[in-house]
């Protein structure tokens, strides 16, 4: 934790783990986006690291962004930001026909 | 159960709904040398604390009369185990055991743990042992959404006061408990000393339906090597976020680039992950399969879980 601001307020994301050394955090990082993304396009949404700013940037179809710090702060951006939960099992991530009552 | 490499300190929940025996067991095993060098806890739900001569055997102990530790004496909880962590250092202990009050949801008391910035860092929630009552378990199980709960959270069942139930209906406990909690260990007990459970096939008791309307069972991921730590990562908190309400439990050992990770959840809330020694070396029981992450939850359409880890965790 940064002595003088208090982030991060816990001790890293558990999804965090696994990746000790600095290279494999990189690795890790820009992986992760590429799964990250994703699960996002079924929702409409895209996330983006710049590789300079911490954490990642949402991204909405009305251009909305966020800044989140961690996967956790991702999920519930996203599920904000795209007025539902990105819920992997759900028929929508898995391309199955869904009805919009709203076409 | 020793301090973990990364000095997190280790806490044994041990619960139950009121009256199963928790003190009973909790004292046997302090008698017998379980939970040596162990700050034991114990919380009571109603204001009279317990008689601490009941266990004279602890080796540091304190009591909580505040109230249930998972609602109304959760302040006075997380203070308690940040003092225990502050004296940790001069008072050498290896781990914490907290007996819960009858009326406490384990998943709670996870939650006051993992989201205090300081207990948090100190400590991590070892095992949760729910003790049930041999006789009246099940109907406890039955008709209390608390039970249920609490049954749901357990790594390991110890049935209570076994002597007092017959055989055909501790067969039958004890599968309605692996049809609750697939996952679980399941022991048996008699005024804390251990007890043998009988081996015979037995149906398990119809339960109600309570708030949910499915049972829970137990899903297996395969999820592969360390090149899938960031797939599985990120496809499992999307999950848990969006269904940790259904997803109870979620276990596993999985390859990473920093070594091999123990993965494990109560409901929304992820231990944070502990690096397992490569030899094994420390894990009780036999090792669990490497690779394979274990859903325990409801409402998961098996096709659905693994249309999905194929289309999102490659």
């Amino acid at each position: 934790m940064c002595s003088a601001c208090g982030f991060p307020a816990v001790p890293g994301h558990w999804t965090d783990a696994g990746a000790k050394t600095p290279g494999d955090r990189l690795r890790l990082r820009f992986i992760r986006l590429a799964s990250v993304n994703r699960l996002l396009a079924p929702f409409g949404l895209t996330a983006h690291d710049d590789g300079a700013t911490p954490g990642l940037q949402l991204i909405a179809p009305d251009g909305r962004r966020e800044l989140v710090p961690d996967l956790e702060a991702l999920w519930s951006a996203a599920a904000r930001l795209g007025g539902q939960a990105v819920d992997p099992l759900s028929p929508r991530a898995l391309g199955k026909a869904v009805h919009d009552r709203s076409q | 159960m020793t301090a973990r490499s990364d000095g997190r300190l280790p806490l044994t929940v041990v619960g139950g709904f009121l009256g199963a025996g928790k003190s009973t067991w909790l004292r046997h095993q302090l008698h017998e040398g379980a939970f040596a060098r162990h700050h034991v806890l114990v919380n009571e739900a109603a204001e009279t604390p317990v008689d601490n001569l009941l266990f004279a055997r602890a080796w540091r102990l304190d009591t909580l009369a505040a109230g249930c530790a998972c609602c109304e004496g959760r302040a006075a909880l997380v203070a308690i185990l940040r003092r225990i962590c502050d004296e940790a250092t001069t008072s050498g202990i290896d781990g914490i055991v907290l007996e819960t009050s009858g009326l406490a949801d384990p998943a709670a008391i996870a939650t006051a743990v993992a989201t205090d910035p300081i207990l948090v860092r100190r400590i991590t929630i070892a095992r949760t042992i729910t003790l049930v009552d041999a006789v009246s378990g099940a109907l406890q199980i039955a008709a209390e959404p608390l039970a249920r709960a609490q049954a749901e959270a357990a790594d390991v069942f110890v049935i209570t006061k076994v002597a007092a139930a017959d055989t055909h209906g501790l067969a039958r406990l004890a599968a309605t408990l692996r049809t609750l909690n697939p996952g679980a260990v399941i022991m048996a007990a008699e005024r804390g000393e251990t007890a043998v459970l009988p081996d015979q096939p037995a149906t398990p008791w119809d339960l109600p339906p309570l708030v949910t309307l499915t049972p829970i069972r137990p899903h297996r991921v395969r999820v592969g090597d360390a090149g899938g730590w960031a797939a599985l990562s990120t496809w499992l908190s999307a999950l848990l976020f969006a269904r940790g309400d259904d997803v109870v439990r979620v276990k596993g050992v999985v390859e990473t680039p920093a070594g091999l990770l123990l993965l494990q959840s109560v409901r929304h809330l992820v231990q944070p992950p502990e690096i397992l020694p490569a030899h094994g070396i420390g894990l009780a029981g036999p090792p669990p399969e490497r690779g394979v992450v274990v859903l325990i939850g409801r409402d998961i359409d098996p096709d659905a879980l693994a249309l999905s880890w194929e289309r999102f965790g490659g």
